[in-house]
């Protein structure tokens, strides 16, 4: 679907990338073994592994990786968040403000460059200027615009072929797409901002090829049991992270949000469907397959939002991992939703004593109350970050980082005056502080572990939270980087580090690994942005001495 | 203006807030601030209109207990929850203990316009009326006259 023939300039490129197969793991078949050379979607693979079958790049010659090319998009607002796409030996990604770029992924040269034209509303929005990637195929890259487009590209030229409005910023306090949207087959899907704003989420559909919009999918359930009154119509649930598609089964999996507002649940009282949940949807009609709430009646900012991993158990039969930000990880049948297993990721929980593996029930929840005090551990952010895991079929270890940072929060009443501008959101409390977990320093971790189980296998422990995207390699290695601007090169096996080096700025985007002009390489989008290091700055003060930045950095062997 | 409203937010300081005692001293609000309609037409507007109408610092008395009780809270249930930390301590703006770099009308401008640099702050001249914001702005001069830490 990816693979388009390449005319002109860019051939040669193409023909280099056919004689790479020598540097791939043994031709391994099926899903995220395909298109070895290339970085095709979001999380490469429809299984979300973030895992390159290429070794050419091993434990033995890692130490040696060298700065290729540097790209530099020049604004650093929110640094770069974007995972790059590589195919045929072209890299496409986004900078600050919708600054589209195609970059020659051997020498780091422009392609070409797309800047939005952007409705001034965009700067108003909470959510400004980031974006976390495009999405290419069918000829085109796609982008989902911070003023309410989904928008398409010509691949060879970044001419503009079509644009759809498909929010109305001034309604949906700026509802906007940060994540790309992805394809399903002719379908081009997504969800926008706005969790933890007084709306009504929905993932929006569009045909890929003319922009006609689809379908649009409301993430709120239409029953009055789950919304009393009109909470319905302000209770978020957006889906702002980028789905998955299986084609095998012709299935959209989507995660949703909070529900809104985030701590004060007076008024929302019942389970608050389909907020915190993960969503299969049949692409052609809109229509929900399944869907798995993860947190009923979620009163702590614990999104659902995150990638669906999907793995073999012992049996062979694929299961979807699925990390949700108060701290466990839900494990589930990935043709209905049912449960295998839930287990704890986070090492602090205090929201509930635990979630029972066989029913998914919240075993003696701790809710917020209108004017006490509480701490909750995970804090808002949650468990981790939205900065993806990564799996590597190669050890069977699925490695993602965490963070140990809780919050004092009291609980209170949004006040409606200060609802007003599209930018206000709905946090539903009087005051919050970030603080460190009981008995212990605020910590981050990476952690390798049997994504089924959560045995751990190894684990990092860095004093700051890392807020990159985990890449993992057939060379055995996992790569990842921290708020520090500290690029590392760990042992897959082992979590011994290998290589590191210092990009002077934090990471926050998803590190990738293709092949191009016969080496293999590995890019790093560099440049500390988004608001996550703004809140957590309650619990670091030095986090506001860390700079901004934004550079895509390529390494490679010499 | 709405007297009501803030009377309303100053009647419910908290305990242990750092001007508690002198909060009935505050209830006389005499600046004027009638000319300046709150923004209804959300924040495209209202970052506007506030600007041209607005009263100058020095028409507002920004060491009225009061009025610093009241940014206090709203700050610490909006800009504090958003980006600025509790007490205005964390976030990626630098600690609002110990600033002598705000002044007054400088304050007004950046809350209601926003900037943008490295990091963004969205404009909140829609989210708040103008004696709000002067309330958010007497609260980060209180907090400029602690001691940084």
């Amino acid at each position: 679907m990816n693979s388009l023939p390449f005319a002109g300039a860019l051939r040669p490129a193409a023909l280099a990338g056919a004689l790479l197969l020598a540097l791939t793991a043994a031709a391994e078949p099926g899903p995220g073994y395909e298109a070895p050379n290339d970085w095709p979607q979001y999380h490469r693979s429809y299984n979300a592994w973030r895992f390159s079958p290429l070794k050419e790049i091993d434990k033995s010659n890692v130490g040696q990786l060298k700065v290729a090319w540097i790209h530099q998009p020049g604004n650093i607002t929110h640094g770069i968040q974007a995972t790059p796409i590589v195919i045929d030996g072209v890299l496409y990604y986004v900078s600050a403000e919708n600054n589209v770029w195609a970059v020659d992924a051997a020498t780091g040269r422009t392609l070409w460059h797309y800047a939005a034209k952007l409705n001034p509303l965009s700067k108003q929005v909470f959510y400004a200027a980031a974006s976390r990637g495009v999405t290419v195929g069918r000829g085109k890259v796609f982008l989902g615009t911070l003023d309410g487009r989904f928008v398409a590209l010509d691949q060879k030229t970044g001419k503009e072929l079509w644009s759809t409005q498909l929010t109305d910023m001034k309604t949906q306090y700026g509802a906007l797409f940060s994540a790309p949207p992805q394809l399903a087959g002719d379908i081009l899907f997504g969800g926008t901002t706005g969790g933890d704003q007084p709306i009504s989420g929905k993932i929006y559909a569009v045909d890929a090829d003319t922009g006609k919009p689809a379908w649009t999918f409301d993430i709120l359930k239409d029953d009055p049991a789950s919304w009393p009154g009109d909470s319905r119509a302000k209770g978020g649930g957006s889906a702002w992270m980028p789905g998955t598609y299986d084609p095998r089964t012709g299935t959209i999996y989507i995660g949703t949000s909070n529900a809104a507002p985030d701590y004060f649940n007076a008024d929302r009282k019942g389970d608050n469907k389909h907020t915190a949940s993960l969503l299969a949807l049949d692409p052609k009609s809109g229509t929900l397959k399944w869907a798995r709430q993860e947190i009923p009646h979620d009163s702590w900012d614990f999104d659902s939002a995150y990638e669906a991993l999907m793995v073999r158990d012992k049996d062979g039969k694929e299961r979807i991992v699925h990390l949700n930000k108060g701290g466990f990880v839900f494990v589930m049948d990935k043709d209905d939703g049912q449960l295998e297993n839930v287990w704890q990721f986070a090492q602090h929980v205090n929201w509930v004593k635990g979630i029972d593996p066989k029913s998914g029930r919240l075993i003696d929840p701790v809710y917020p109350e209108e004017g006490k005090r509480k701490t909750f551990c995970p804090n808002l952010l949650g468990a981790r970050s939205w900065n993806h895991g990564a799996y590597n079929p190669g050890t069977g270890l699925w490695y993602s980082h965490g963070m140990e940072v809780c919050n004092e929060v009291v609980a209170g009443r949004d006040d409606p005056a200060n609802l007003t501008p599209i930018s206000a959101l709905s946090l539903g409390i009087d005051e919050i502080k970030l603080v460190p977990p009981p008995d212990d320093k605020p910590h981050g971790r990476l952690d390798a572990r049997d994504p089924l189980t959560g045995k751990r296998k190894w684990s990092i422990r860095y004093d700051m939270p890392p807020l990159s995207s985990v890449l993992t390699t057939a060379g055995g290695l996992v790569f990842t980087g921290d708020m520090e601007g500290r690029i590392y090169g760990y042992d897959a096996d082992t979590g011994k580090e290998l290589w590191r080096f210092n990009a002077g700025s934090g990471l926050r985007g998803g590190p990738v690994s293709y092949a191009a002009g016969g080496r293999q390489y590995i890019v790093v989008p560099t440049g500390l942005g988004s608001h996550a290091p703004g809140f957590l700055a309650g619990a670091y003060p030095q986090i506001k001495d860390l700079p901004g930045g934004a550079a895509l950095i390529a390494f490679t062997l010499q | 203006m709405n007297i009501d409203r803030m009377r309303s937010a100053a009647a419910t300081v908290q305990r242990g807030s750092p001007v508690r005692g002198w909060l009935l001293l505050g209830l006389a609000f005499t600046f004027e601030c009638a000319a300046v309609a709150p923004p209804a037409g959300g924040a495209e507007a209202a970052a506007v209109s506030i600007q041209a109408g607005a009263p100058s610092a020095a028409a507002v008395d920004l060491d009225d207990p009061a009025r610093i009780e009241a940014g206090r809270k709203r700050f610490n249930k909006t800009c504090a929850g958003y980006c600025h930390g509790f007490e205005g301590k964390g976030g990626r703006a630098p600690d609002f203990r110990g600033r002598t770099d705000l002044p007054p009308q400088f304050a007004f401008d950046t809350i209601t316009r926003g900037r943008t640099g490295a990091d963004v702050m969205p404009p909140w001249g829609g989210a708040f009326s103008v004696e709000q914001i002067w309330e958010l702005v007497a609260y980060l001069q209180y907090l400029g006259r602690q001691p940084a830490e």
